[in-house]
């Protein structure tokens, strides 16, 4: 074990921060700086910047684009990016389906697919959660039957909360494939362009005012059976393959270091002296400090050639709490005042400890299969 | 950056995790620790010493899964660090080698864990000082020859090394609840030597915070290792226990409990480690304390949270003095207060932030 940075390390770090200081938009940064809304263009921007510099994947090894760093590098870069400012990277391309057709596509699928997630052509959304499956996500009814030729699926049902469908070129889609299987082993992993007839998305407003998640109806869609991940039936196992993924990426802890910023910046404007406010937020900051060095030793073990485990459960857990635990205080920082832009944010990421497997899940995660119980 | 061990750190994680697993209750071992080379981890190389801030990482989480008591924090890491930083090679070669034994006598009664608020006074006589004042909760001085003592000099604080015999030194042990060796310490007008003086004027608590930080970094680790035996043993009961006709493991009220006693264990591991990291890339002594501030809370709290889960799931058997879980509970508890506890460190954290503000910590 060796805990020291080298020289190299360091003189990356200054690279990554030269290069953010240097390029980030200044309307993106201050959008992000106020915690605004950004809109797909801002992304896109972004996006495109990191992607000429051959840094849009972060996580991809070399072979498909990516910049093949080790996990000290990606630790490094995504500290230095919320530092700088810049909005976070969307996952549902980048660490949800791409790992998953790395892992289990084939050639064709990795040649279509990949280099417009890493060029940011192709926005992606996830199709997991339906009306009457969210914690019990295997339960889920949406039918991709084969047609009499064989070489279409026609896919019939609705998926739920579906983050940024109203931007997304593509949509990844859990669908029964077998009824009479087990719950579990009947289920395949179907890549949808989502300007197919019959794919409509419905916008959900939601208690922040804001507008982010949608339903998406699939009525009588046909797509090539060429367009599914891997084996049919075994979608299940990659399903849980990408949730582990998008589990690491949940943690959220450069977002954190950003809100954090954010928070301590309202304080200084406010010219709020309260030391049991700065005792608060300082208890954050140490749980936080805990999490990214935990993220840290994730990524180190990845790198080591160990795949994301169950373990990535705490860094849901752990992050979601401290994502609400500082929208928290930068409402109770401004009292009277909070309401502004503030409030949104807060009523917004209750979500958090939903999303992508409730916390109370990862709970159970972490007792059947790391504590074994 | 590396986490996987080197043949040598996993040499030095096996032996002790041997000597931990074995008995070594009731006895001082301090021989068979010199022989092992452990009393020389952080000693200077021409010294015979090896290793650093992860090597005693290594060490303490074994000493904690093993519940050693040992004075090995006080006797070798806290007055290692301050005699080598002090460059008072001397002693520190007696202590690498098990000779001489050195313990720190630096808290008062009134300063609540502040090394800086030291009522003991230093005073002027001749080549030497008269010291008078009053420790508390000195660490292992039954064992230890030698005290290092913290003093006002002038508007100094200044460290001493004093023998733990001289003339005027009152000593009133009491049993510590870990079975540690704990005492306060009366210097009734101690005279020294000016040799016995550690620090240059004005560096006096320097030193003794530089000693305190790899301390406390070695606390952390020993918490972790208590912490990590204590969720084992929880969960090894949980399977066991049965009630209702099946194993209490199985109820979602207790697993959810043990999984977030989980999570707790695992951000301590990383503050330990954290703590073990900012000693190895120290830039400076305020981001030093910064971070090893932040790691001691963490520890605390997380150990805390730890061992009192681990008490409430055992149920009464937790409770009984002949049960393990309670001994390591009460070392916990102890530790959580050591050089300093939630409270003092949290303000700590506090009041080093302005260097490391805007700077994410660990790069």
């Amino acid at each position: 074990m060796d805990l020291a940075f080298s020289s190299e390390d360091l003189a990356f770090r200054d690279e990554v921060r030269a290069f953010i200081q240097t390029r980030m938009p200044e309307d993106i940064r201050r959008k992000v700086q106020a915690g605004d809304h950004l809109d797909k263009d801002d992304y896109y921007r972004w996006h495109r910047i990191l992607f000429e510099r051959g840094w849009s994947a972060p996580n991809w090894p070399k072979e498909y684009g990516g910049p093949g760093w080790n996990a000290v590098q990606r630790h490094i870069f995504y500290e230095e990016h919320a530092f700088g400012w810049a909005p976070r990277m969307l996952p549902f391309g980048l660490s949800m389906v791409a790992p998953v057709i790395m892992e289990f596509g084939n050639d064709e699928q990795r040649a279509r697919y990949l280099p417009k997630i890493l060029s940011g052509e192709e926005f992606w959304c996830q199709g997991y959660s339906e009306p009457g499956a969210g914690s019990d996500l295997a339960s889920l009814q949406t039918r991709a039957e084969k047609n009499a030729a064989g070489d279409t699926y026609v896919i019939n049902g609705t998926k739920t909360w579906i983050t940024m469908a109203q931007w997304a070129d593509w949509i990844f889609v859990l669908a029964r494939t077998d009824p009479n299987a087990k719950k579990q082993e009947g289920i395949s992993f179907i890549l949808v362009d989502m300007r197919t007839p019959g794919v409509t998305v419905r916008p959900i407003q939601t208690i922040d005012g804001g507008h982010e998640i949608n339903e998406v109806h699939f009525e009588n869609v046909e797509v090539p059976v060429t367009n599914r991940v891997g084996q049919e039936s075994a979608g299940w196992t990659y399903a849980k393959f990408l949730l582990e993924h998008e589990r690491t990426g949940t943690a959220g802890i450069a977002g954190c270091r950003g809100a954090l910023q954010q928070l301590r910046d309202l304080i200084a404007e406010a010219s709020i002296d309260d030391p049991r406010l700065e005792e608060r937020i300082a208890l954050v900051e140490i749980e936080l400090e805990a999490l990214a060095f935990t993220e840290l030793r994730t990524l180190a073990a990845e790198s080591a050639g160990k795949r994301p485990g169950p373990e990535s459960s705490i860094l849901k857990i752990k992050g979601t709490e401290i994502q609400q635990a500082l929208s928290e205080l930068s409402l109770d920082a401004l009292g009277p005042y909070a309401e502004s832009h503030l409030a949104p944010r807060y009523f917004n990421y209750r979500k958090t400890s939903i999303y992508a497997g409730s916390n109370e899940i990862q709970k159970n995660i972490i007792a059947k299969r790391i504590l074994k119980l | 950056m590396d986490f996987t061990l080197s043949p040598e750190q996993l040499l030095i994680k096996d032996s002790v995790a041997r000597f931990a697993s074995g008995e070594h209750a009731g006895r001082d071992h301090w021989k068979t620790f010199g022989e092992l080379g452990w009393l020389a981890i952080g000693a200077a190389e021409d010294l015979g010493g090896f290793g650093g801030p992860i090597e005693t990482l290594l060490l303490m989480e074994q000493f904690g899964r093993g519940l050693v008591v040992a004075p090995y924090v006080s006797q070798v890491v806290f007055a290692g660090t301050i005699l080598k930083a002090a460059e008072r090679l001397d002693v520190l070669e007696r202590l690498a080698e098990g000779t001489q034994r050195v313990a720190v006598a630096y808290e008062e009664q009134h300063a609540r864990y502040e090394p800086a608020a030291v009522a003991t006074s230093a005073v002027r006589d001749g080549d030497g000082y008269v010291i008078t004042g009053t420790k508390v909760r000195v660490l292992d001085p039954t064992t230890a020859n030698t005290l290092i003592v913290s003093a006002g000099a002038g508007d100094d604080v200044a460290l001493f090394l004093v023998p733990a015999d001289a003339p005027n030194v009152h000593r009133t042990p009491f049993s510590a609840e870990d079975g540690h060796d704990v005492a306060d310490v009366r210097f009734d007008g101690v005279r020294v030597d000016g040799s016995a003086r550690l620090d240059a004027p004005g560096g006096g608590l320097a030193l003794l915070e530089r000693g305190l930080d790899h301390a406390v970094a070695a606390l952390c680790a020993e918490g972790l290792g208590l912490m990590s035996l204590m969720l084992e043993a929880t969960v090894d009961y949980a399977k066991q226990r049965q009630q209702f006709g099946v194993p209490i493991g199985s109820f979602q009220a207790l697993q959810h409990r043990m999984a977030e006693m989980f999570s707790e264990l695992e951000l301590a591991r990383s503050m330990a480690y954290f703590a073990a990291m900012t000693l190895e890339n120290e830039t400076d002594a305020r981001a030093r304390a910064h971070g090893i501030s932040a790691a001691k809370v963490q520890v605390a709290r997380s150990g805390r949270f730890v061992g009192q889960g681990a008490i409430q799931i055992h149920g009464g058997i937790g409770m009984s003095e002949e049960y393990k879980v309670g001994h390591y509970f009460k070392r916990m508890t102890m530790v959580e207060r050591l050089l300093g506890d939630t409270t003092y460190h949290l303000n700590r954290f506090i009041a080093t932030a302005a260097a490391a503000e805007r700077e994410p910590l660990h790069a």
